[in-house]
């Protein structure tokens, strides 16, 4: 009974709305000119932006990938060459700046 | 007869467009125009989208006017690309939280079709409720077949959907909305 009460009543909301006529002539008024100068607009955008604009992702992507990768494989400080350097390097900068030089 | 002042075909106009005749597209866009705005009007939610959708659409028909082959009238072809262009903007809200509830919405459904326009505007009020609580795909269909009247073959060929996928989709829409219907029968009548 009541699926057949929401049945009928279902089928007279759609009828309902069938029957609406939507007026869009509002809407339609001058639309060909902004449509012409929408496009105009598109077509004075150099083929290389939109280009770039659509390589974005990719890249994004890729900065990603390269990040993890050296997060991920970037060798141990310690192991580098110029380790030994740098380290000693740094402990006589830290020296003079105590001692005030 | 006066041959001379005939109305260009569609398939003039095509072609004149893709010379770069932008009149010849202001004109195509001028004769199909209704129809879009009719199509995107049951699926945008306020005029500026409306617009959008419409721009989009015959943006669309711009960028690929070159692909359209003269197999098939014009206007399926147009069909096709605002059918999938509202389709696009339905997806795009789906993550949209419902800005409509059930509590805003205590009214009495009409009883008789074509009853005064406050009626009408309830019902279209509700059915616009109902319709935010289907799939995409379910508003979609429901559109077409429904409202818009639209076979299930020709609902087939703008969604690109088989002819069964039509026929199960729109049974479960019709079952969702039907749901949506006894939901809201519980709680106010």
């Amino acid at each position: 009974m009541m699926k057949d009460t929401a049945d009928m009543r279902l089928e007279r909301l759609l009828a309902v709305a069938r029957e609406e006529h939507i007026d869009t002539s509002g809407a339609e008024e001058y639309f060909e000119t902004r449509l012409l100068a929408r496009i105009g607009e598109l077509r004075d955008t150099p083929a290389w932006y939109a280009f770039v604009w659509k390589m974005v992702p990719m890249f994004a992507v890729l900065a990603v990938i390269v990040a993890l990768s050296a997060l991920t494989f970037n060798p141990s400080r310690k192991s580098d060459m110029f380790a030994a350097i740098t380290n000693s390097q740094e402990m006589i900068f830290a020296g003079s700046y105590l001692a005030g030089e | 007869m006066d041959n001379s002042r005939q109305e260009p075909t569609d398939e003039s106009l095509v072609s004149a467009a893709c010379g770069g005749d932008d009149g010849a597209f202001a004109r195509l866009v001028g004769n199909h125009k209704r129809r879009v705005f009719r199509l995107a009007a049951r699926f945008a939610r306020d005029a500026d989208e409306l617009d959008d959708l419409c721009q989009e659409v015959f943006i669309k028909v711009y960028e690929h006017l070159s692909a359209f082959r003269n197999d098939a009238p014009f206007e399926h072809w147009l069909t096709k690309i605002a059918v999938r262009v509202c389709h696009d903007a339905l997806r795009s809200r789906r993550h949209e939280k419902h800005h409509m509830h059930l509590d805003d919405m205590v009214m009495e459904l009409p009883d008789n079709a074509g009853n005064s326009k406050r009626e009408t505007r309830q019902a279209r009020q509700f059915l616009k409720y109902a319709m935010s609580r289907l799939s995409p795909d379910e508003q979609l269909i429901i559109t077409l077949l429904e409202l818009e009247e639209f076979s299930v073959r020709e609902a087939s060929a703008a969604t690109g959907w088989s002819e069964a996928n039509v026929k199960v989709r729109a049974h479960r829409a019709r079952h969702a909305l039907k749901r949506v219907v006894e939901e809201h029968d519980e709680r106010y009548c």
